[in-house]
């Protein structure tokens, strides 16, 4: 693309680029988040003997591939300072969408997909237009989709699980390029989805937008920026995000649950968090998502490969863990940049 | 102060009274309050919220809160920045019976004429380090703020030409009616500054937000350059026709953690760049703008809470000459500055007007309207009271028509 605008000084220039390169490396090296994935993953290295063959770290990925489809659409929204609580209950109504059309009413793909998508899309569009014209917080508004998307579930299914489900999903979820021992391929749409929210986080106008308004909702009207809209339009693609996972969930599993999993709305959130975006809006963005993603990851399955454990302490420990690293990252976080006021 | 709360409950900020069972004793709390402010000579109801009361009289309260819990001495932080003339007569009166009472109070304003009026001894700091203490009686203002600047001053004011004409209306604002003001109808012309004044309240600086999309209004239209807006129109909008504004708040327009070139492409990020704005544009159209307001230090890439007040302004002023608009509207240039940083952004302003753009300054100083404005208009309560040439003005004059 050629510039229609007078180019400034080549050192500005360099100076501009110095301090974006250095300052992400900078930025890296000093975030806590990064040292306590190394930490987390040499302990377990050396405690867990199967920890790091391939094969389990291929495990880690599949594991955190779901997540990491959430997290996309959950970082828009947190950087936003917004959240969104129905994206379990949404993936659970598109999975089961996609298996009612297509195994109970023998609908052809891509029918059950654009169907299933297309819901959460505009369940996550209702959260933002309830939110953004009604001003209502987006707790409450994406606390009742939720409602509505597990009330629609439960309809659906009429409490029975469905365990045929359309070889779309299955591919998406449990696929392997390459046929067997290929790469599977629930980690290439994660990479995909990931790649596509960090560029329209970090390139384009709507992304600096969503900081904007994430940072300053004020400056960001006073500078033009229809905030309103900027809100509707991240709470759809949190309700995209949400039915994909939903979908390549299910791929997974082989099977489309009548009840939302509650456990990904919390791990989701916790992983971005954990990650390094602020729930307070305008800070962090999706490399920081990728870090959390890949803790939450190493310990998850960090802890299962250690045979001592008992498996009924595991959830105890992920908490404590969470809560030690947590306190990390604000102490680092803090001390880089503290706050003078008392 | 928690504004929702009583003010009987401010005053009683974590001491409340208890009853027997460790519980809030309401009577007593509420009897106390209102006897208290009573002697102090205040009547209000102690069992309404704060909220509900001006900001003058909030101001009173948490002073009298200080009083009530024993303070013997009272540190004052630009208490009346905010307040109206005659809610600051109120707060300067209550110093003074404070005083009397034998009770110390160190008052921090930027206002040189409240300091003069209200302390028995001046100290002067600059950049962080004492100049001078001296006593009220040695103290003038030419004296006060030739310490504060380090050098002798000559006055800031600049004649004015009174002959100019005004060939082209830029911005016409017709019958403008909405909750807090109502019917007004005033122009700005090309090179031409204009000043509203009113005190805080007045509703002047609704009408600013009005004009820029900000604040909704039942009735009434907008004109820029002959092009109407419609009715509803948005910020972006205003912003495309060629309007500029810059807040009272420099807090609330700026991103304080973001690099100079950043805070001045806000605005204009879809001209720069539709779908992704490339970073190097956004640095050549930000550049150039910094110069011409003097920015210290110019360094595009510092972030802007390095600066401070008067330069973040100037920077808040410079987001506009990106792309030029036509009119510029500015809400309290120079709120909160030190003298010097005021007269730059004033002599900036003025410079705007002699390269033709439309200036409409709005504040609650009289100082900065008699300053920079070439025709000065009075609200008062929602209306336009007066509008006049800035000939022979002087304060007294303007805050007596309020």
């Amino acid at each position: 693309m050629n510039s229609t605008f007078e180019t400034p000084s080549a050192s500005l220039l360099a100076r501009l680029r110095r301090l974006r390169t250095s300052g992400r490396l900078r930025r890296l090296t000093t975030l806590a988040q990064v040292w306590t994935l190394v930490v987390l993953f040499i302990f377990f290295g050396l405690a867990a003997p199967n920890f790091l063959t391939p094969r389990n770290l291929e495990n880690i990925l599949r594991q955190i591939s779901t997540l990491a489809i959430f997290g996309t659409g959950m970082t828009f929204v947190l950087l936003l300072a917004e959240i969104d609580l129905s994206i379990a209950a949404n993936a659970a109504v598109t999975a089961m969408i996609s298996a009612h059309l297509y195994t109970n009413l023998e609908y052809p793909e891509p029918i059950p997909m654009i169907a299933a998508l297309g819901t959460a899309t505009l369940l996550g569009l209702i959260s933002g237009i309830s939110s953004a014209r009604f001003r209502i917080p987006s707790f409450m508004t994406t606390l009742a989709v939720s409602l509505i998307a597990g009330g629609l579930t439960t309809y659906i299914s009429k409490g029975r699980v469905i365990t045929k489900i359309s070889p779309w999903a299955a591919f998406l979820g449990s696929g392997r390029i390459g046929g067997e021992g290929g790469f599977p391929v629930i980690v290439v749409v994660a990479v995909i989805t990931l790649v596509i929210g960090y560029f329209v986080l970090r390139y384009t106008r709507f992304g600096r937008y969503v900081y904007m308004t994430g940072a300053s909702k004020t400056a960001a009207r006073l500078a033009g920026v229809n905030t309103n809209r900027v809100l509707i339009m991240v709470l759809t693609i949190c309700g995209f995000t949400a039915g994909l996972a939903g979908v390549v969930s299910m791929g997974r599993l082989h099977s489309a649950q009548p009840d939302a999993a509650p456990g990904f709305l919390i791990d989701t959130i916790g992983a971005v968090v954990l990650g390094g975006t602020s729930l307070m809006g305008g800070r962090g963005g999706m490399i920081q998502t990728v870090i959390g993603l890949l803790i939450y990851g190493t310990l998850r399955n960090g802890l299962d490969n250690i045979p001592q454990i008992d498996i009924y302490l595991k959830e105890f420990i992920t908490g404590v863990v969470l809560l030690v690293a947590l306190m990390v990252n604000t102490v680092f976080a803090g001390k880089a940049e503290r706050d003078r006021t008392l | 102060m928690i504004p929702p709360l009583t003010v009987a409950e401010n005053l009683f900020l974590g001491r409340q009274p208890l009853a027997r069972w460790g519980t809030i004793d309401w009577q007593t709390m509420t009897q106390t309050a209102q006897e208290e402010l009573h002697k102090l000579g205040f009547d209000l109801n102690v069992q309404l919220p704060l909220e509900q009361y001006s900001l003058g009289t909030q101001q009173v309260v948490e002073v009298l809160r200080a009083i009530l819990s024993g303070a013997r001495v009272l540190v004052m932080d630009e208490p009346t920045s905010a307040l109206s003339p005659a809610e600051v007569e109120g707060l300067i009166a209550l110093v003074h019976t404070l005083r009397e009472q034998g009770r110390s109070i160190i008052y921090i304003s930027h206002f040189l004429e409240e300091v003069v009026r209200v302390a028995d001894r001046i100290t002067v700091l600059r950049n962080g380090d004492k100049v001078a203490t001296v006593s009220r009686e040695e103290a003038t203002m030419d004296s006060l703020i030739a310490m504060i600047l380090g050098r002798e001053m000559t006055r800031a004011k600049e004649p004015l030409d009174t002959t100019r004409t005004y060939e082209q209306t830029l911005l016409q604002v017709n019958r403008l009616t909405a909750d807090v003001f109502s019917d007004i109808t005033f122009s700005v012309g090309r090179g031409e500054v204009v000043g509203i004044y009113g005190a805080i309240g007045a509703g002047h600086f609704d009408v600013a937000r009005a004009i820029f999309g900000l604040y909704q209004f039942d009735s009434g239209e907008v004109i820029l350059d002959e092009d109407p807006f419609p009715p509803d129109f948005s910020t972006r909008y205003a912003i495309r026709r060629g309007l500029a504004y810059v807040t009272e708040s420099r807090r609330k327009s700026l991103l304080m953690d973001e690099a100079i070139f950043r805070n001045i492409t806000m605005p204009h990020l879809e001209r720069i760049g539709r779908l992704v704005p490339r970073r190097e544009d956004e640095l050549a159209v930000a550049t150039p703008t910094i110069p011409r307001v003097n920015v210290q230090p110019p360094d595009p890439l510092n972030p802007v809470g390095k600066l401070s007040g008067g330069n973040q302004q100037k920077v808040a002023i410079a987001r506009w000459l990106a792309f030029p608009p036509k009119v510029f509207v500015a809400s309290e240039p120079t709120r909160g500055m030190d003298v010097g940083a005021k007269s730059e952004v004033l002599a900036i302003l003025r410079r705007l007007r002699d390269e033709g753009y439309g200036v409409l300054v709005i504040a609650s100083e009289p100082e900065t309207i008699l300053a920079v404005a070439d025709r000065v208009i009075v609200m008062s309560r929602g209306h336009i009271v007066s509008e006049m040439n800035n000939e022979n003005l002087d304060k007294d004059s303007l805050m007596r028509l309020l």
